[in-house]
């Protein structure tokens, strides 16, 4: 097998799940959360393509492929919430969208 | 005859079906048209059967047609069939020859009321269910019948949607027909599970063969008579009748004389077999009727509304029929009923006469010399009036006279106290015929409606007088169907569908004629001399309270049956329903909304929040899952 072990690519998931977490709790920009997510969503993949490599099996990868095509949906959803945000002229800022307050 | 009494059924149901899709585009007088066209279109159905039975020998004039099974359970099997035969045929005539003049009667006395498309249908509708329940082939269709002649009877009597009373009246009349329908339905059942059949032939078969047992076929025959008695308001089912005449007059002219009180009388010549087989319910139901015409003529001697004094006028005459029914006059009790069709109708169109001109007054009380101002009116209700004493030669005194001179030959003790009972009765229905045709039409003309002359209508339309003037001519010919010792050809007519139980020597007719036109015209006499000294007949005290009080029947149902009906409804509301069902759904649906605002406090809207709290979920349940491996 060339190339570094498995267990660095995992690594690497890791951490990019790591930053994408904190992202998402940190950040206010609803551009920025969004983008946080997609990290998230890329560093499962990371590890998906990882394990099937460790284990010589397709189906990892093929998740994978999902994954892109649910964030792909998911990223459209998304940015279109904020473009419509943004054309009604609301701040883009997640802690005072609080409209659905219980 | 089966093309003719098919026309004859479904004519009315088409006219029926006309209007009611036809909505707004047709105007009021043209539903009036479609529904008498319908109506009468039909009874020319009725008479090309009837000319064809006329064709046929006296045996072969049944006929059962099917058009298809109609309903279907294991070995139980009911088709849609109708039966023609010469008692079918007689009420098809009746119900719609008459029915179709009062029909024709409504165009002109309900001209200018803003739902006359509404109740145009309803008349075709009642004809149509009267047609269905005596062609009916066998006991389920005629039990529909039964069941859609109430439900027609409830609509119209209650076609004054906005008078309270009226609503009232119907609802009283749709509650005690549906008992009587019920009591029927419980008959049938007993029939079904015995017999296995509802078929007439059936079902005579088995009651007359004696397989069953004596209370089985008595109870049947019970049934058979409980919703007899509800429909033909006789006693104790009766207190709907009078309340009905809140409907439109024509309206009560069809229940009165065409369709539906004399269904009763039908159905017991209709399954004559049962009850010979039972010849105490037979019995009790000669003792209702006797007991009813009695009732009914003492409270009509006091009652001041001119359509009530009819009403009991017609339970009195049913009362009779009854009595030739129960001692098995079945040709009598029918030509009775169709003599009664034709002076009950006539009666009803005359005192609508008078009450349309009258701008819709009916008490009698403010009446009193209408003779110069309706003089046609005026001779017709005489005609009706003396038919219904039993003058001869006017329908009523052939036909009454026959039924009690059959209760003569019948002999014993009800023989004889239904015919002394019966004679009393035509006494009474001389003195109140008499003190209501008086009141009406003779005397001064009161001052009360002098106001009404301004605007008085006259005799109205030509399409009013018309009918009055032929079922008048009716009331004259028709009892001349039967002569005693001269020709009878009507009860040779019903002859092969119900054999008279009785035949009474024309001695007997001729001697019970005489007597009952004697006591008839002592009544007559006796309220023609009360009339001219300006007494009323029965004096203030506590019998005229009774009788104005209708015998205290209403209050007597109140106390009986309504007020702890009521109060049982109360109670369980007060002590179940409240507390218990309500105030557990309270109970639930507060702890909910606690509960609820409780976990909305936890809703903040913060998105990050949320994310937190996934994320700490998540990695806790990473967490656990580590740890418990």
């Amino acid at each position: 097998m060339l190339g570094p072990g498995v267990p660095w690519y995992l690594a690497i998931s890791v951490m990019l799940f790591s930053i994408g977490v904190a992202g998402v709790l940190l950040r206010r920009s609803p551009l920025i959360v969004l983008l946080s997510l997609e990290i998230m969503l890329n560093s499962a993949n990371l590890a998906f393509v990882g394990f099937s490599r460790l284990f010589g099996e397709m189906d990892g990868q093929i998740f994978a492929l999902s994954v892109m095509a649910v964030a792909a949906a998911e990223v459209c959803v998304g940015l279109g919430l904020i473009v419509a945000m943004a054309r009604r002229n609301l701040i883009l800022d997640v802690d005072r969208l609080t409209e659905l307050r219980g | 005859m089966v093309f003719g009494s098919w026309v004859c059924l479904l004519a009315p149901l088409a006219g029926f079906l006309a209007i009611l899709a036809a909505g707004n585009r047709i105007t009021r007088v043209q539903a009036g048209i479609v529904s008498t066209a319908s109506v009468f279109v039909g009874f020319a159905g009725a008479v090309v059967a009837f000319v064809d039975a006329l064709g046929r020998d006296a045996e072969e004039r049944g006929e059962l047609t099917t058009a298809w099974t109609w309903l279907k359970a294991g070995e139980f099997q009911v088709g849609l069939e109708l039966l023609i035969d010469p008692l079918s045929l007689v009420m098809m005539l009746v119900v719609t020859g008459v029915g179709g003049l009062i029909v024709l009667y409504s165009v002109g006395y309900m001209a200018g009321d803003e739902e006359e498309r509404r109740y145009f249908a309803y008349m075709a509708f009642f004809v149509f269910s009267m047609l269905l329940l005596v062609q009916g082939g066998n006991l389920l269709l005629l039990l529909v019948g039964w069941g859609l002649v109430g439900l027609a009877s409830y609509l119209l009597i209650g076609f004054h949607h906005e008078r309270a009373s009226a609503v009232a009246a119907a609802k009283k009349a749709f509650v005690m027909n549906a008992l009587g329908d019920a009591i029927m339905a419980l008959a049938f059942f007993l029939a079904i599970a015995k017999v296995g059949s509802l078929d007439f032939g059936v079902v005579f078969e088995a009651a007359e063969s004696g397989e069953l047992s004596d209370t089985v076929v008595a109870l049947v025959a019970l049934g058979l008579l409980g919703g007899a008695v509800a429909k033909s308001a006789q006693i104790p089912f009766h207190t709907w009748l009078p309340d009905a005449m809140e409907g439109p007059t024509p309206v009560s002219a069809l229940i009165h004389a065409a369709t539906m009180v004399t269904a009763g009388v039908y159905l017991i010549c209709r399954t004559h077999p049962v009850f010979e087989a039972a010849p105490d319910v037979q019995a009790l139901a000669a003792i209702l009727g006797l007991v009813t015409l009695l009732v009914a003529g003492v409270v009509a001697l006091v009652q001041w509304d001119i359509k009530r004094v009819i009403a009991y006028s017609t339970m009195s005459q049913i009362g009779y029929m009854f009595v030739g029914a129960g001692v098995g006059a079945y040709g009598f009790a029918m030509f009775h009923l169709v003599t009664h069709a034709f002076f009950k109708a006539l009666l009803f169109l005359a005192a609508g006469i008078v009450i349309h001109h009258l701008a819709g007054e009916q008490d009698i009380r403010k009446m009193g010399g209408l003779r110069k101002a309706l003089p046609t009116t005026n001779l017709t209700f005489l005609v009706g009036t003396l038919a219904l004493v039993g003058i001869p030669p006017l329908a009523g005194f052939w036909s009454k006279d026959a039924i009690l001179a059959s209760a003569l030959d019948g002999g014993g003790v009800l023989g004889w106290t239904l015919y002394v009972g019966g004679l009393i009765g035509a006494f009474l229905t001389g003195l109140y015929s008499l003190r209501l045709y008086l009141r009406v039409f003779h005397g001064d003309s009161s001052v009360e409606h002098a106001a009404a002359h301004d605007t008085h209508h006259g005799e109205g339309p030509r399409s009013m007088v018309l009918p009055v003037l032929v079922l008048a001519a009716g009331s004259v010919v028709v009892g001349l169907l039967n002569i005693p010792g001269v020709w009878h050809p009507f009860e040779d007519w019903l002859e092969p569908v119900a054999e008279s139980l009785t035949h009474p020597s024309t001695g007997e007719e001729w001697l019970t004629s005489l007597l009952a036109v004697g006591v008839g015209a002592l009544g007559a006499l006796l309220a023609w001399r009360a009339f001219r000294a300006g007494r009323e007949l029965v004096p203030d005290g506590s019998v005229r309270r009774t009788l104005e009080h209708k015998l205290w029947f209403d209050e007597l149902y109140d106390a009986a049956f309504s007020r702890p009906a009521q109060a049982i409804a109360v109670g369980l509301r007060e002590r179940f329903e409240e507390p218990i069902v309500r105030g557990g759904l309270d109970e639930v649906a507060e702890g909910t909304l606690r509960g609820a605002s409780v976990t909305s406090s936890a809703q903040t809207g913060l998105l990050r929040t949320y994310a937190l709290a996934i994320t700490v979920a998540v990695a806790v349940l990473a967490l656990v899952f580590l740890v418990v491996r």
